[in-house]
């Protein structure tokens, strides 16, 4: 299938559209708020919230006795909350540290959840069928009022995001300067984790509670490596996590047996790597290639000096010597000695070499910082 | 009680006691998180060794998936190094993709097979009596029981031998290195150890209910002591009693046992988590309010010394100077009549001897930070003992 049919499909198959949408519009919200949460250095509360929104769900069905994904949602939202507000407690208020209160947390609210839904599963209702889609995720399941609630809270995250904007970065990068100019941190930290939990229980039905996690760390981290921006990342990372989303539902709709949220994280999980790489400023490539470059430059300065300090001695210090002698020199290569020759520094004249009047001035500068040419 | 309820309590107490001892030295070593990510990420060494053998308690399907837990560990600290992202998001990346790798190779390729992420993360301990290990016909017993018995042999076995190594690495790593054991070796003989009981637990429990009895029994006893060995000693117990009564809940409600025994471990949790002396919550709170209320009075007991003016030591006025709500001034001054410190005289509050002394050598403490001045005012003040 090529890719403008794919397209058409997109558009006139109900079922997929509702999908990409949702997927799509899940990526960037998710990217968006984890953003926030990866600068403040909460990746894994995502994972904890996922795990502790189980047994909300369970609960709310146990008591409506319905499968309207609504209800479901709101109770996981209850239980996410609650497993969040449970976490900082911990944090506060004991001397166990973050890891321990997230890990505790999330597998106590899970095996609780499990325990819900095995229990569930026994009571005579025909309708509990289909609980567990919210453990791994279905996103053929979406229907189009899920995506239109999608949509809402979407809207939402960015009224609020955009109304607090310079709350949430002042929280974001200096909490105590926040607190002495008097705004109320408390607030404005408990309603950003509010969204992030609303964020993560939204995708529960698309991705499911194991990889959702991913959802809201890997399009951040990827945003991440271009640029130091606040605004640029949070813009980059919903990005990212819509194209991996609208990317990730084309993949498994063109191909058997693979399910969505899977093939979503492995496809963000490539941002990640990609970018990792190959982003301009902290990318490994680049940094590496800066590296090899900064190292050739300090040999060519090693053996411009080399050859001021023999030039010194001589009252012409355009002086012609062999180039035997650089031969027991370390940084001497014959690819060092032609760059200097190229920049204008050394003149060659057989298999004699002479400084140049520029060369002898740069390398008489060289260590000392008043020469500001750029190297 | 049948011989099968006898197998699946003496199962899930060995897991218990297997989960118990790593869990222990993660907790103390901030690594809890990391047990988390193994149990998601052993998935694609359990499906590449179930392709290979067909078997799921084949014992090279142990070692495939030990080696998975130890490379999503490296993974972890190879992306760390690079200092682009930290290490918890490190950890948040790593396991959801080879875990994302595991479900979609179960989807492509094991249709047929009876492998399903279900049974893999979530485990069913009631299966577990009827997988009998037969050695030349004879029956020995259910095959899980002995994978996590030898699991648990060479795990004490490891404890009692490198005991001081363990214990001098988690608590100074610097010291240890400098000593001449190898943190990097204690660190991945630890991860080496968790992956393997991670994958030996995971058809009895569940992968991820692992980590709950890993973390969760070390948690709540290190909120009740701060001795190695006795917290060691209490995860263990605090594991074992978790496992058999989470099964008779689960007995009770017929569920399943995995998610009860960890109902049960968040139970006790909580229980700890509230009342544990000195260390939890209720403690904590009213630790807290106490020296509150301390550092109210010495606030008052200061501000009487330093004002000599019958004006300034009238009961009115000194609400309105220090700004306290009324019933709270009255809690202060209350405190401080009972103890002795001060006199109310016509409405005019002066302080005794005793507060004056009191007070001046609170100050001393305040300024001069040196602990023998305020011995003997520990015994009576929350304030002063840290």
């Amino acid at each position: 299938m090529d890719l403008l049919e794919y397209i058409e499909l997109v558009i006139n198959d109900y079922t997929l559209r509702t999908i990409t949408l949702g997927t799509a519009i899940l990526g960037a919200v998710t990217g968006m708020l984890g953003s926030f949460a990866v600068l403040r250095k909460q990746s894994l509360l995502g994972d904890a919230i996922s795990h502790a929104a189980l047994p909300g769900i369970a609960i709310a069905f146990l008591l409506t006795g319905a499968k309207e994904s609504n209800t479901l949602l709101l109770g996981a939202l209850v239980s996410g909350l609650i497993g969040t507000f449970w976490i900082r407690g911990i944090i506060t208020k004991t001397h166990l540290k973050s890891d321990t209160a997230l890990g505790l947390i999330l597998s106590l609210f899970f095996g609780f959840g499990m325990l819900l839904l095995t229990f569930i599963q026994k009571q005579p209702n025909a309708n509990q069928a289909g609980l567990d889609k919210y453990l791994f995720g279905q996103a053929a399941t979406l229907v189009e009022s899920d995506v239109w609630l999608m949509a809402i809270v979407t809207g939402l995250c960015l009224f609020v995001l955009l109304l607090f904007w310079k709350e949430f970065k002042i929280l974001l990068f200096d909490k105590d300067y926040a607190k002495t100019l008097g705004f109320n941190t408390k607030t404005i930290d408990i309603l950003i984790t509010s969204f992030i939990v609303l964020a993560i229980v939204l995708g529960l039905q698309t991705v499911g509670v194991v990889l959702m996690s991913a959802m809201l760390l890997a399009p951040a981290a990827a945003a991440r490596q271009w640029t130091n921006n606040l605004s640029v990342m949070v813009f980059l990372a919903a990005f990212f996590g819509a194209f991996s989303g609208v990317f990730g539902t084309a993949i498994s709709a063109t191909q058997n047996n693979l399910s969505t949220g899977p093939v979503i994280v492995i496809v963000a999980s490539v941002f990640v790597m990609f970018s990792f790489i190959f982003s301009p400023n902290r990318g490994l490539l680049f940094r590496q290639i800066r590296f090899i470059k900064n190292r050739r430059d300090l040999e060519l300065h090693k053996t411009l000096s080399f050859m001021f300090n023999i030039a010194k001695t001589h009252e012409n210090i355009s002086h012609p010597h062999t180039i035997k002698i650089l031969n027991n020199f370390q940084g001497y290569t014959k690819g060092t000695l032609k760059k200097l020759v190229d920049k204008n520094y050394v003149t060659l004249n057989g298999n004699m070499w002479s400084l140049t009047q520029e060369g002898f001035e740069t390398a008489s500068n060289l260590y000392n910082q008043q020469f500001k040419k750029d190297e | 009680m049948s011989s099968a309820q006898l197998e699946i309590q003496l199962i899930a107490s060995l897991v218990a006691i297997a989960c118990a001892i790593p869990g222990t030295f993660l907790v103390l070593r901030k690594m809890a998180m990391i047990s988390d990510a193994i149990s998601h990420s052993i998935l694609p060494g359990i499906v590449i060794g179930f392709f290979i053998t067909q078997d799921l308690n084949s014992p090279l399907l142990i070692v495939l998936a030990a080696l998975t837990g130890v490379i999503t560990v490296v993974l972890v600290e190879q992306i760390q190094k690079t200092g682009l992202v930290k290490e918890d998001t490190a950890i948040g990346l790593v396991f959801p993709a080879l875990f994302s790798i595991g479900v979609i190779m179960i989807a492509k390729n094991a249709n047929d097979v009876h492998l399903d992420v279900d049974a893999v993360l979530l485990g069913e301990l009631a299966f577990a009596p009827f997988d009998r290990l037969l050695i030349s016909g004879i029956d020995v017993g259910p095959k899980s029981l002995w994978i996590i018995g030898t699991i648990l042999l060479i795990t004490v076995g490891l404890l009692f031998a490198f005991f001081k190594e363990l214990k001098l690495s988690t608590f100074d790593a610097g010291l240890a290195a400098s000593l001449g054991f190898s943190p990097v070796a204690i660190h991945y003989g630890l991860m080496t150890v968790s992956s393997i009981t991670t994958v030996g637990a995971f058809d009895a429990v569940g992968a991820i209910l692992v980590v709950a009895l890993m973390i969760a029994p070390a948690a709540s006893a290190y909120l009740l002591t701060t001795d190695l060995k006795k917290m060691l000693f209490l995860s263990i117990l605090f594991g074992v009693f978790s496992a058999i009564s989470g099964y008779w809940v689960a007995h009770w409600l017929d569920a399943s046992i995995a998610g009860s025994i960890t109902t049960m471990l968040g139970l006790l949790f909580l229980v700890v988590y509230l009342f544990a002396p000195s260390k939890g919550l209720i403690a904590v709170m009213y630790r807290e309010k106490q020296q509150k209320i301390e550092v109210s009075l010495l606030t008052f007991l200061l501000h009487l010394k330093n004002h000599n003016e019958e004006n300034e030591r009238h009961v009115n006025h000194l609400r309105e100077h220090i700004n306290w709500q009324k019933i709270r001034a009255k809690t202060v001054v209350d405190l401080a009549l009972k103890n002795n410190m001060i006199t109310i005289d016509n409405q005019i509050v002066s302080l005794t001897e005793k507060g004056d002394d009191f007070t001046s050598q609170a100050i001393d403490y305040i300024i001069t930070n040196e602990d023998a001045q305020i011995e003997d005012m520990k015994d009576d003040f929350f304030l002063f003992r840290g």
